[in-house]
């Protein structure tokens, strides 16, 4: 198999499909737990009542005059118009409403690194060796030679990866089949009008 | 920061709200208001898992003000009542 073969079988083997079912099921599974948290502190601002008291009047009344050094000072009465009104009323009429949160965006990135190194040596040598002697009565000579021939090869491979998921989550409305629908009926209008939040 | 609703796991008395509002403060969060299920905090996003897992609390839920409420800017002005005597404000000649 060629290098270039193994390289792309690295790449292909990055299990990505799996990864994006994986992010994907995580995603679901996360929205799933906000949706809840938001229902639940949509119950809990529902059941949540404490006594609202729109207004308060005071009337300011002239009191009793009293006189300083001759000089005459009016008095003021401040007297308070009872019964104070108190409304019972929730926390989500008041205008607290559950924030609800939504997976806008969500990035995978997988790096690769793959690097392959091929070294190919080859050694060749000759010798060859001549000696001739010659004496009075005899002459003799030798030959000799020799080959070498060495050669290496080496190979390396390696194949580095990393991967990042990331997901951005943002407040979004609440979804409008979720919150309630507050309908105002105004009886101090004739004839009486209602009103839709939206 | 971002707003939270907390409600207790039993009966909130002077004591356990005082409690919380401690441990809030500790996570550099500011009380906003007293509810009868609890308070209603500003905290940090980063910390808010770490507050919730007092033993007092109940349970935790991001809140937002609706600003169409029927007392909102009432709940508004006490919010910034209470916000305004939690800040810490330094003098300009000590600041940085």
């Amino acid at each position: 198999m060629g290098l270039g073969a193994t390289v792309g079988a690295d790449l292909l083997a990055v299990p990505f499909p799996k990864m994006v079912l994986s992010l994907a099921q995580a995603i679901a599974k996360g929205q799933t737990a906000l949706d809840t948290a938001s229902l639940n502190t949509l119950k809990v601002l529902s059941s949540t009542t404490f006594d609202y008291i729109p207004d308060i009047t005071e009337v300011i009344e002239p009191g009793p005059t009293t006189s300083a050094g001759g000089v005459t000072v009016t008095g003021v009465d401040v007297s308070l118009v009872k019964p104070i009104r108190s409304i019972p009323m929730t926390l989500l009429q008041a205008g607290i409403t559950p924030t609800f949160y939504q997976f806008t965006e969500s990035i995978i990135e997988v790096k690769m690194s793959i690097s392959s190194k091929v070294e190919s040596q080859s050694e060749f040598e000759f010798g060859f060796e001549v000696s001739a002697s010659a004496d009075f009565f005899f002459a003799s000579g030798s030959m000799s030679s020799h080959v070498n021939f060495k050669t290496s090869n080496t190979f390396s491979y390696s194949a580095e990866g990393s991967s990042l998921l990331r997901t951005t989550l943002k407040p979004t409305p609440p979804p409008q089949r979720i919150m309630p629908r507050f309908i105002t009926v105004n009886t101090l209008n004739t004839p009486p009008t209602v009103t839709f939040s939206a | 920061m971002q707003m939270y609703l907390i409600s207790t796991c039993g009966e909130l008395t002077q004591e356990v709200s005082r409690d919380l509002q401690r441990h809030v403060r500790k996570f550099g969060g500011f009380i906003l208001m007293v509810t009868r299920t609890g308070p209603i905090v500003a905290l940090d996003d980063a910390v808010a898992p770490i507050v919730e897992q007092h033993p007092l609390i109940g349970f935790m839920g991001a809140v937002t003000l609706n600003p169409r409420g029927a007392a909102a800017d009432r709940l508004q002005r006490i919010f910034a009542e209470n916000l305004s005597q939690q800040l810490i404000i330094a003098p300009a000649d000590t600041a940085d």
